[in-house]
């Protein structure tokens, strides 16, 4: 894609500042836009105030695995394909427009922290555009799950049906109830 | 509730149904897709209302929008609120998500 022309450009610095906003890191804005790194890394620090945080970016499957992490990374993964198969967006309109609905749907009615970063919300459909995971049907509620590609998931039964014994009782759930009680 | 007010209601609900699609539709297009349930085609139907044809549509005695919620869905939902489990939110959109949207015939 060129920029070389000004409504291009514009257009580009449009999702530079959405995903920068969202929390994306820089490796995923030059991946992303074909803007130049000094722009970027301009436009980085007056949006966030700050230089971006520099280091490895979080490359794992087996994150997307545990239980928490599973059931949004699904919700995100879901609302993504809708999208793409409903309403004709793709790439990184398609990322930007599932993961306002992602996090308006965390937000909004868990009051509950985003799990899922852009960064590696974005990292996931790269690993389901490599085949590494895929979205794995329950067999009870019939609901679509980030599952591994590799393993057998013939009887497949999602986090929220079976949740393991331990799920959701973290040092932090436990504080805030307490908060509540007090 | 007499007759009368039945269909006032359900005039009520069709015109603040169709002002408020046509209000996401027009702030956020995939979003109100994804929120609405229905395909791009009827979307695009929506958004070129006028208000004269809003409120002609809306004087039915009818209800233009659909239950969405089938069968499976709604027992999940009462069945996770009554445990009062968390996540139950985040289970209703991902089972929603893989519904089919509603169609222009």
């Amino acid at each position: 894609m060129s920029i070389k022309t000004v409504v291009g450009e514009a257009q580009q610095v449009g999702i530079a500042i959405d995903l920068i906003e969202m929390g994306a890191r820089m490796q995923m804005l030059q991946e992303e836009t074909t803007l130049s790194r000094e722009r970027l890394l301009r436009l980085y620090k007056e949006i966030r105030g700050e230089s971006p945080s520099k280091g490895m970016l979080p490359y794992s499957t087996d994150w997307f695995m545990s239980w928490q992490p599973n059931i949004h990374a699904s919700l995100f993964m879901d609302i993504y394909q809708f999208l793409v198969k409903n309403a004709g967006v793709e790439g990184v309109h398609a990322l930007i427009s599932a993961y306002r609905l992602y996090l308006d749907e965390v937000q909004g009615i868990e009051n509950d922290e985003p799990v899922l970063s852009i960064t590696r919300a974005w990292f996931m459909i790269r690993f389901f555009k490599a085949g590494m995971l895929r979205l794995e049907p329950c067999i009870e509620c019939g609901g679509h799950f980030v599952a591994h590609s590799g393993d057998l998931n013939e009887n497949y039964v999602c986090g929220i049906c079976h949740p393991p014994s331990r799920a959701g009782k973290t040092k932090a759930a436990r504080l805030s109830a307490t908060a509540q009680l007090a | 509730m007499n007759t009368m007010q039945l269909q006032e209601g359900i005039r009520d609900i069709n015109l603040t149904y169709l002002m408020l699609a046509q209000q996401m539709i027009k702030n956020d297009r995939p979003a109100a897709i994804f929120r609405l349930g229905i395909s791009g085609d009827l979307v695009d139907v929506i958004d070129n209302l006028t208000p004269s044809q809003i409120i002609k549509m809306a004087a039915s005695n009818m209800l233009l929008c659909r239950f969405r919620f089938d069968e499976n869905l709604l027992l999940n939902l009462v069945d996770d609120f009554s445990r009062n489990r968390k996540m139950s939110q985040a289970h209703a959109a991902i089972l929603m998500s893989a519904h089919p949207v509603e169609e222009l015939a």
